[in-house]
């Protein structure tokens, strides 16, 4: 089951890009590619910006083991790595003769220092919990084990994001303004609220990549202006909230082209499960019923997306095809009348955030199409750091509408603080057992289970997976077409002139 | 004289601490918590917790002032949230962008208002002066992040002249550095010339109907020397307090072309500070513009008295 997924996101890639054969990769050259807001520092481990991770992870940082193009976990500063029979212990058997870009040498102690912070609350380090399960980090030649208290299938993926780099044993203070790591392309200046510049770091320890002698990442915020630097010629590439009109516009300049390839945001319009009437999973049903997702991919995005009817897309491991309510207008009238509300007697507040355009523009077609269905909706636009706050931490909300962008994110589902307060108990009991699973493939048929039951329960109106737009001048190659992790990795990237 | 200086420069003083407890008091208000927002979607409370002690947002909001505006008037801005560098650091990299950006555009405001302007006024009644006046509407009304993305669709995407934005460091080489303050300093300075434009034509029509300049013209004074030197210098007057108020709003204002041009300057920052809820940065932003407005207001007043002997300080 598990190699369906590579297969799937082959076909879906194949299916999708534009049709043209790859030269043979050529050394030298560099590619400027364009991010949208200046990274606060370097260090993803101080950090969650995903603007760290998408300059840093894969380029400059590496962990034990990371994400590959097709979504798979695959051994990066770890050659190989064993789960014991209980699952009670996890040894990783590092890569030998490894450097870090300031010369020295990778070891076990960088490791078992890196954890020994990643565990401790106090360290600052961004995500403790992700580590909970281990007792204990030890080392012993080149090898490093894993001691846990109790199995967690989790943790090997945890492993694999950016929180789990590792630098030099030692320099964690620094390395937020002078980051050391051991990938293909070291740090070499970065301009301030401008651009970070990077170069090809020759004693990789991977023989030939990476091809580009040196990347740049150029802060532009301003989406028409990104595309104008992208036409003048200014960059190369724009990996990152490419909007859908600049990739229609794109396809039809000569020079440039586009590709549309797989993610894992699920743009989920967010209903808060406790709050009457929102309680009534007849209200919630109506809501699903009268909510045409084909019709807001075309009206948010410009057809690029795949409408999904869970908390899944098909990019992640435990995706499933549910539909359990489909656009059926009539429908939904009847299941408000069922629950109480005549027609225009049922008013909720929606509120969309202001920094995210998808969301604002596909929360506007919803609720032109809740208004039609016979529900009032008030919609306002909320400030970012107000959402955080209000709804997002608050949880005083109706309806909100964001793009879930974390990978393997449906754990969230066994929480009923997390802002949908949706509280499940056997959503929580599937979520124990496919932590405690001993295979991945376990703990995939649980979280498929969970996906299966909160589409059930419409505990929210998950809408579509917008296609990872990217478009590139015509001669550059290499770069990933697909966003399984947020980093923009150019390792394999490289420019045929 | 003196005494008139050390009284306004009281006021002025007292206006920029009274901004500084303004925009504390208002950052307390507004909901948001950065460390919340740093830690992101996923943060665990714990996590939550232990960033807002080691960034100081667990002490209460009146020794958190204290400490903070004792630190300032030492030079000490404190360290970013968000960044976690020295305030002082960040704004003195921005100021690099920020003040030859608005220097330039002024310049290139003057240097089309100041003559349109005063030709206006002269030709009045001629076909000269409403094609100003409604070159100056036009100018005013148009957007400047508009103008500017015009300006990069003209010159960088189809002439390739000028770098679609972006920002060269002068250290690393001024020409380049130059080059990419050219584009946003005319989109901003365009806008601005508009209204200097107005400003001057009015100030100059004023001065013009007044009984001196005919006595000077019946006198048989050359109509260079009336213009220049009797009609020009006393327009000045309103003309220098536009020009400076202008310079305030320039700096200040330049937030949406640094934006369209990807420009590191203070108002991107700002941008990027409100976003994040960085206190420190946000407050030293709200005071060098408070500065920066207090300032220029200060040199205007001591500026009327050099064109105006009229007016005294009393």
């Amino acid at each position: 089951m598990a190699r369906i997924i590579p297969a799937l996101l082959l076909a879906l890639t194949l299916a999708l890009s534009a049709a043209q054969e790859t030269p043979e990769p050529v050394y030298g050259g560099q590619a400027v590619v364009a991010i949208t807001a200046e990274p606060p520092g370097w260090d993803p481990t101080v950090s969650t910006s995903q603007e760290i991770a998408r300059v840093m992870y894969h380029n400059v940082y590496e962990g034990l083991v990371r994400i590959d193009s097709e979504g798979q976990i695959v051994p990066a500063l770890a050659e190989s790595w064993e789960v014991s029979e209980d699952g009670l212990s996890l040894s990783f058997t590092l890569r030998e003769g490894v450097l870090f870009h300031d010369g020295s040498e990778f070891g076990a102690d960088d490791v078992v220092a890196k954890f020994e912070r990643a565990m401790d609350p106090d360290s600052g380090h961004t995500h403790p919990e992700y580590y909970e399960a281990i007792d204990e980090v030890t080392a012993d030649g080149n090898r490093v084990v894993f001691r846990l208290s109790r199995p967690s299938s989790a943790l090997l993926y945890n492993l694999a994001r950016p929180d789990s780099i590792i630098y030099p044993a030692g320099t964690s203070e620094s390395q937020r303004s002078n980051p050391i790591g051991t990938g293909p392309f070291r740090f070499v200046e970065w301009v301030p609220g401008s651009e970070v510049r990077l170069e090809r770091f020759d004693d990789y320890y991977i023989d030939g990549v990476p091809y580009l002698d040196a990347v740049t990442f150029r802060i532009i915020g301003d989406p028409n202006a990104r595309f104008a630097a992208l036409q003048a010629g200014d960059i190369d590439m724009i990996g990152v909230a490419l909007s859908p009109e600049s990739a229609l516009l794109a396809e039809a300049d000569p020079n440039l082209k586009v590709t549309q390839g797989a993610n894992t945001t699920e743009i989920t319009m967010a209903l808060n499960n406790t709050r009457e009437p929102l309680n009534d999973p007849l209200v919630r049903q109506a809501i699903t019923h009268a909510i045409d997702k084909e019709a807001i991919v075309e009206g948010a995005n410009f057809g690029f997306g795949t409408v999904i009817g869970t908390h899944a897309t098909p990019v992640e491991p435990y995706w499933i095809e549910v539909e359990p309510y489909p656009y059926d207008p009539e429908r939904a009238r009847d299941l408000l009348e069922q629950a109480g509300f005549e027609e225009g007697e049922l008013t909720l507040s929606f509120e969309l955030p202001e920094p995210y355009n998808i969301e604002r523009t596909a929360g506007q077609v919803i609720a032109q199409q809740l208004t039609e269905a016979g529900i009032d909706v008030e919609v306002s636009i909320v400030e970012w750091g107000t959402w955080l706050e209000r709804i997002f931490l608050g949880g005083d909300y109706d309806m909100t509408i964001i793009g879930h962008s974390e990978p393997r994110d449906i754990n969230v589902y066994g929480n009923p603080d997390y802002y949908y307060h949706y509280d499940n108990p056997e959503v929580r009991e599937l979520l124990e057992q496919a932590e405690l699973a001993t295979s991945q493939e376990e703990a995939m048929e649980h979280y498929r289970e969970i996906a299966r039951i909160i589409a059930e329960d419409a505990v929210n109106v998950w809408t579509f997976n917008p296609a990872y737009l990217v478009a590139a001048q015509r001669d550059l190659y290499g770069y990933w077409e697909n966003q399984p992790t947020v980093a923009i990795d150019m390792t394999e990237a490289f420019v045929a002139r | 004289m003196l005494s008139y200086l050390v009284r306004r420069l009281a006021s002025a003083l007292s206006s920029i601490f009274l901004a500084a407890v303004l925009v504390f008091a208002a950052l307390l208000a507004i909901p948001g918590d950065p460390a919340e927002i740093i830690l992101g979607l996923n943060a665990s409370p714990e996590a939550a917790a232990a960033l807002r002690h080691q960034l100081g947002l667990d002490v209460p909001p009146v020794p958190r002032f204290i400490s903070w505006i004792g630190g300032v008037v030492k030079g000490d801005f404190g360290d970013s949230l968000n960044y976690r560098r020295p305030v002082s650091q960040l704004l003195v990299g921005r100021l690099q962008v920020s003040v030859p950006l608005a220097l330039a555009a002024m310049l290139i405001a003057c240097l089309i208002a100041l003559p349109l302007g005063i030709l206006a006024a002269l030709r009045q009644g001629s076909w000269l002066d409403p094609l100003i006046v409604s070159f100056a509407q036009i100018g005013a009304a148009i957007p400047s992040f508009w103008l500017g993305l015009m300006l990069i669709l003209l010159f960088s995407v189809e002439l390739g002249w000028l770098p679609a934005g972006g920002y060269t460091p002068w250290e690393r080489s001024p020409a380049g550095a130059l080059r990419s303050l050219i584009l946003p300093a005319i989109a901003l300075g365009l806008g601005q010339a508009a209204v200097i434009t107005r400003m001057t034509r009015a100030s100059m029509l004023e001065v013009l109907r007044l009984d001196y300049v005919r006595t000077a013209s019946a006198k048989g004074l050359p109509r260079r020397r009336v213009i220049l030197v009797h009609t020009l210098r006393n327009a000045l007057v309103t003309i220098v307090t536009i020009i400076g108020l202008s310079m305030a709003q320039l700096l200040v204002g330049a937030i949406v072309i640094e934006q369209v041009f990807s420009l590191p300057g203070l108002g991107r920052l700002a941008l990027t500070a409100i976003g994040a809820r960085d206190y420190p940065l946000l407050q030293a932003e709200v005071l060098l513009y408070a500065t920066a407005i207090v300032g220029l207001s200060f040199m205007v007043d001591v500026l009327y008295g050099l064109l105006d002997p009229r007016i005294r300080y009393s």
